[in-house]
């Protein structure tokens, strides 16, 4: 008759899953080296990415393969404390793969493309002060995106895709339950799921020479059915924890207006303004197929809608040789209370720089360097009082090779 | 493709020297402000020790929040911190409640430690320590037994622990404390002088660890104990004394679930929880029918009940010492009102720090708090904060705290003491 023990209470599973920290601006090399500004101007390949109405009036049909190896370095100072803890160094490996190709005419263009607009890669580690938020986080997302664009005249490009999202994440977290060794219990959610959208966007050339782009990516809601939720805990509760979970990612939409630039033969400037519909995201859930131990649960996340602006420049200093530099700036959509470790996100400044080297007319290298400087941002989480101040930067050199033929 | 491999080379260093520097926070500048922690000495009662899951026991005193606070000391020059540790071979020391399981019903399963216990005879006398230690904390250490008996040493076993034989029986607590030679102290003693009587249910029976401090005589004994610790301008914490309803050794065992269980048994569906209860006008106490308000312990037996009509009749009311009943429960908020206000009085007139742990543990009744993403409260077990015993705190209890008493230290002093990670402390043990 004493009062059953709820062990529920304790396990209430997991935080946020994205922020603007999950966004992942590296669809193309060239743009990135111009702080991945490209929705008004028609580079290479990845503006199936970018803007799907610019691909028609790409001159060359065109593959290109890009790689980023990003290091997200985060730290924590706990309120209070004179620690400060650092996530593990992991290479998380975004990349592009796009191939363009249609009749000499230039009417119209066909695409396909593969990139990954969404992710992260977190690890704290199983012996922070925020373990019982996060141990670690690993998400992926891969679209794939086949698209057609055509020229409504020689001014106006219009172009549209269908987007196919394998999502899939892993999940871990200590669980405040001590084991007969005196170790923590720990949850892995780990599963994968499916979603669709689309990617449309129109290109004009104006009188004076400028270019503008308006593009619309649309959410892709990604459903993760009948994932593996493993949950290590001592054997007198084992029974009644659940063994599979559903879930689902909400992935943003996102609107651009971007502008190309051409003060001369040589130069390129670029400039995109980006509305990233974070607003959609109310709240994460979570639904276990067994709930004798654990309730679902339905955290509130009340994101607002986050923004981008980005300035590049493409200077093509030899027949050979292009040189790009570019800045940025982001504004997180999360709001304060809600910044969580595998999300420490705040405002953030993009600083990059890149070149492209023909090697022959038809083969081309880029290399870029992206710097993000996340702002250092105190706080104290609703849900799970975890106070501190996290400061990030995020450093990401990549490569890509394109082929025109 | 030299150039090509060269490019390779130089993206492959550029993530080396990346991976290499890691994202810097300026930490907060360390300092003791105004106080002094070369010599820290810890006094007080079980909560001082360590003791936990009703036990002192070397698990439980390396977790002690004395033994924590005194390790964040030494980041701005506090010195040694001893302990009366078990050794390996008696680590179980007491011995101590361990969670065996659950019942079908879901109520827990406690079994008592009996290996690698530290008892030198059949008595319940312990192995002698010798050895410097600034940790005084001795359970069941009470302000009253602790100033003025002398006997007390001979019947607490956790203080004959300490004492050389010639000693034992012949000095009192307040003597054992004195003249330490220290720098900074804490003190949270004066629990037992409300909490030994209530957690028998009010009932005294001329136990004097039973008893009930006078309000007076509690802030005179209170006094004395502080006037002894500052005699040199010595600075410390003191602490107060918590709420008796906010552990969990009161709010487990409810009387609505025990009707609820008599009403679902079709051969006590009839009968409600009778008790014996003060008749706060008379003095007396007189049976009545349990309502809310009534406390039951937490190691009643609840399959005592009905038991040849045990506890379904006036005439066979549950025992006094198994209940605090609503007026006994308004006697002992009204003592710990009454004691915390002199606590408060005497450490602001010495400028003594003030750990306030009747709000910290109130924080915790009902849904309690998040802490780092730990669901604490009073609950028992589920709770987190509260060991086996009900009444004492697991180690993240006990480093809460001491983040607590931390805090306090560092707003009274200017110090800069930095808090613990209380992650790094467990809860119950499950098996």
């Amino acid at each position: 008759m004493i009062k059953k023990l709820l062990l529920a209470a304790c396990i209430a599973m997991p935080a946020t899953i994205f922020a603007q920290g999950f966004q992942v601006n590296l669809q193309g090399q060239k743009q990135i080296g111009m702080a991945g500004a490209g929705a008004g101007t028609a580079m290479d390949g990845a503006t199936l990415f970018f803007n799907p109405g610019a691909m028609v009036m790409l001159k060359e049909n065109q593959i290109n393969l890009g790689v980023s190896p990003l290091l997200f370095k985060s730290a924590f100072l706990k309120a209070g404390s004179n620690q400060v803890e650092h996530n593990k160094n992991e290479v998380a490996p975004p990349f592009e793969a796009y191939a363009v190709f249609g009749p000499k005419s230039g009417k119209i263009k066909f695409g396909i493309g593969a990139y990954t607009p969404f992710g992260g890669l977190v690890n704290w580690g199983n012996q922070w002060s925020g373990k019982y938020s996060l141990i670690s986080l690993n998400l992926k997302a891969i679209y794939i995106q086949p698209t057609i664009s055509v020229k409504l005249t020689d001014n106006i490009g219009l172009g549209a895709g269908f987007v196919y999202n394998h999502g899939s994440v892993n999940l871990q977290r200590a669980i405040p339950i001590t084991k007969p060794d005196g170790s923590d219990s720990k949850a892995t959610l780990d599963g994968s799921g499916e979603g669709y959208g689309w990617n449309a966007g129109i290109y004009f050339k104006t009188l004076s020479g400028v270019t503008i782009g308006i593009v619309h990516r649309s959410k892709v809601d990604t459903k993760l059915n009948n994932g593996d939720a493993t949950f290590d805990v001592p054997t007198a509760l084992q029974a009644g924890f659940p063994t599979k979970f559903n879930s689902s990612l909400p992935l943003p939409a996102t609107t651009s207006l971007g502008f190309g630039f051409y003060p001369s033969q040589k130069t390129t400037i670029a400039f995109d303004a980006n509305w990233v519909h974070w607003s959609v995201y109310k709240n994460l859930e979570f639904d276990y197929d067994n709930n004798a131990r654990v309730a679902d649960t339905k955290s509130p996340r009340n994101y607002s809608d986050g923004a981008s602006l980005k300035l590049g420049i493409n200077q093509q200093q030899t027949d050979k040789l292009a040189l790009r530099a570019g800045v940025g700036y982001a504004f997180t959509p999360v709001k304060d209370g809600y910044v969580t470790p595998e999300a420490p996100d705040a405002n953030r400044l993009i600083l990059s720089a890149g070149l492209g080297y023909n090697f022959t007319s038809k083969f081309n290298l880029d290399l870029s360097f992206l710097y993000e400087g996340i702002e250092s941002r105190k706080q104290t989480n609703l849900e799970s009082n975890l106070s501190g101040t996290f400061k990030t930067n995020v450093y990401i050199p990549g490569i890509g090779l394109s082929y025109k033929f | 493709m030299k150039k090509y491999n060269s490019l390779k080379l130089l993206l492959a260093g550029l993530i080396l020297i990346t991976a290499a520097c890691d994202t810097k926070i300026d930490a907060p500048t360390l300092s003791k402000g105004s106080a002094d922690f070369t010599k820290y000495i810890a006094v007080g009662n079980s909560l001082t020790s360590g003791y936990a899951d009703g036990g002192l026991y070397l698990d439980g005193q390396l977790n002690s929040f004395p033994s924590i606070i005194a390790k964040q000391m030494k980041l701005v020059g506090g010195g040694a911190f001893n302990q009366s540790l078990f050794d390996d071979a008696h680590s179980n020391g007491s011995g101590y409640l361990s969670l065996g399981g659950f019942n079908p019903n879901g109520t827990p399963i406690l079994n008592q430690v009996t290996d690698k216990l530290a008892y030198r005879d059949a008595m319940g006398h312990f192995i002698k320590f010798t050895g410097d230690i600034e940790n005084l904390g001795i359970p069941g250490m009470r302000l009253d037994l602790g100033a003025a008996a002398p006997t007390f040493s001979a019947l607490n076993p956790y203080f004959e622990r300490l004492l050389p034989d010639a000693q034992v029986g012949n000095t009192t607590y307040l003597n054992f404390i004195a003249g330490r030679s220290h720098t900074f102290f804490s003190f949270w003693l004066g629990n037992n002088d409300v909490l030994g009587w209530a957690t028998n249910g009010g009932v005294v029976n001329n136990d004097p660890t039973k008893a009930l401090t006078s309000k007076a005589n509690f802030t005179n004994l209170y006094s004395a104990f502080i006037g002894t610790l500052t005699a040199q301008g010595q600075k410390g914490v003191v602490a107060t004394i918590p709420d008796v309803t906010a552990i969990p050794y009161f709010n487990t065992v409810t009387v609505s679930a025990i009707n609820a269980g008599l009403k679902a048994n079709p051969q006590t569906a009839n009968y409600s929880l009778v008790i014996n209860a003060l008749n706060p006008a008379t003095g007396l106490h007189s049976p009545r029918l349990a309502t809310s308000a009534d406390l039951i312990i937490l190691t009643f037996n609840t399959a005592s009940i009905g038991v040849n009509g045990y506890g379904l009749s006036p005439l066979n009311p549950i025992k006094d010492e198994q209940v605090l009943d609503k007026d006994e429960v308004a006697i002992a908020k009204d003592y710990v009102n009454s004691y915390n206000t002199s606590i408060k009085t005497i450490a602001a007139a010495k400028g003594l720090a003030v750990f306030d742990a009747y709000a910290f543990l109130n924080q915790f009744k009902g849904a309690g708090i998040s802490v780092d993403g730990v669901a604490a409260s009073s609950s028992y077990i589920s709770g987190n904060v509260f060991s086996l015993d009900g009444v004492h705190l697991t180690p993240f209890g006990y480093a809460i705290a001491a983040n607590g008493f931390i805090n306090s230290i560092n707003s009274t002093y200017g110090s800069t003491i930095p808090t613990v990670n209380t992650a790094d402390y467990r809860f119950v043990k499950f098996p």
